[in-house]
């Protein structure tokens, strides 16, 4: 009796020892496991909770879409002004480039005239002065002269022609000496016109002998005014 | 006796649980329903214990076939997309809750039956 009895408490205590040994080692597993997962990561989560995330991650994403063709729409707002803002920059360009051509601060070729004036080596003869030039120069202007030079001196509105004592002539300050060549752009059979013509100046010259001659060219290269332009009074 | 073959046995699983090897976090769905099993089989067996008509061969085929089942019921359900556990937890906490309070009032009334008990051996005492 006394062993039978012993041996049924020996298996209940066995198997009570199996049974909870059992149910602890999955309880403290199963909690090692919650504690240690990562439960907001996708790769663990379970199909309804995949769907909001998925749904979370869904709206953000068009709203970033949004943003970004926003952010397109504005560059290319930006690339067409700064294109514009490019073409009246060219306009600009373009207007200042004019100013100068008339203004004289840049070379300049065309069809024209170049008159050369020398002096002879006969005393009888007067001298060639400036008033001669300064003549010569307005019949130019006159008849349509777009740009003039004196030996490579561009003449712009502003531009002196002096005698020094009957000595030498000085173009914008600086002096020059025979010969003296003229180079006028236009249409050269009017400046041609303008000088020979009766009562012309070169006509003139010519009468009293002195050394003058006009060649009309297709191609007279007339070179810019070199120095700056100040303006001091003038606001 | 049987008290301390318990907490042996709960202090090795308590150990070597912690220091087991992780799984996956899909499998864990699996030994949570299958701990809620286990647990109410237990609480089956403390109030068969308290009735007087505890039954080994029953307590442990309960106890591990409970466990069984329930693991299976939750494959199915999570193949029918059927949450099915839900039922599984309800059945089983809900016998849990019984078996505790029998549990409770066996104690409560034995505990009370002392205290007035000793009430009337004193008051014996005191005619005496």
């Amino acid at each position: 009796m006394k062993k039978s009895i012993k041996k049924g408490k020996i298996t209940v205590i066995i198997t009570m020892i199996i049974v909870c040994f059992a149910l602890t080692l999955v309880m403290s597993m199963q909690f090692k496991i919650v504690n240690q997962t990562d439960i907001t990561s996708i790769e663990n989560m379970r199909e309804a909770e995949l769907r909001t995330e998925l749904a979370n991650w869904k709206s953000k994403y068009e709203e970033t879409d949004q943003k970004y063709e926003e952010t397109i729409k504005k560059i290319e707002e930006y690339n067409t002004t700064s294109q514009s803002n490019e073409e009246t920059e060219k306009l600009v360009n373009e207007e200042l480039e004019q100013v100068n051509l008339s203004l004289g601060k840049i070379d300049v070729q065309g069809q024209g005239i170049e008159v050369t004036l020398r002096e002879t080596d006969s005393e009888e003869i007067a001298r060639i002065n400036g008033d001669d030039l300064l003549v010569i120069v307005n019949a130019l202007k006159l008849s349509g002269a777009e740009a003039i030079s004196i030996n490579d001196e561009r003449i712009i509105n502003m531009s002196d022609i002096v005698d020094i004592n009957e000595t030498f002539v000085k173009v914008n300050g600086k002096r020059i000496l025979a010969p003296y060549v003229i180079k006028a752009i236009g249409n050269s059979s009017h400046l041609e016109t303008a000088l020979i013509g009766n009562g012309g100046h070169v006509d003139e010259m010519k009468k009293i002998g002195q050394d003058v001659s006009i060649d009309k060219l297709n191609m007279v290269k007339i070179l810019k005014y070199n120095e700056d332009i100040k303006l001091k009074y003038a606001q | 006796m049987i008290f301390i073959a318990i907490l042996i046995g709960c202090i090795l699983g308590a150990l070597i649980g912690m220091n087991a090897p992780m799984i996956s976090y899909t499998y864990s769905s699996y030994l949570a329903i299958s701990i809620i099993a286990a647990l109410d089989s237990v609480f089956g067996g403390i109030t068969s214990v308290i009735k007087k008509n505890f039954d080994l061969k029953i307590f442990v085929t309960g106890f591990f076939g409970n466990a069984i089942l329930a693991i299976l019921l939750t494959i199915l359900g999570q193949k029918l997309n059927v949450d099915i556990y839900l039922a599984a937890i309800v059945v089983f906490v809900g016998r849990m809750f019984v078996n505790l309070a029998i549990i409770r009032r066996y104690y409560v009334d034995k505990w009370l039956n002392k205290i007035g008990k000793k009430n009337t051996d004193i008051k014996e005492e005191n005619e005496n």
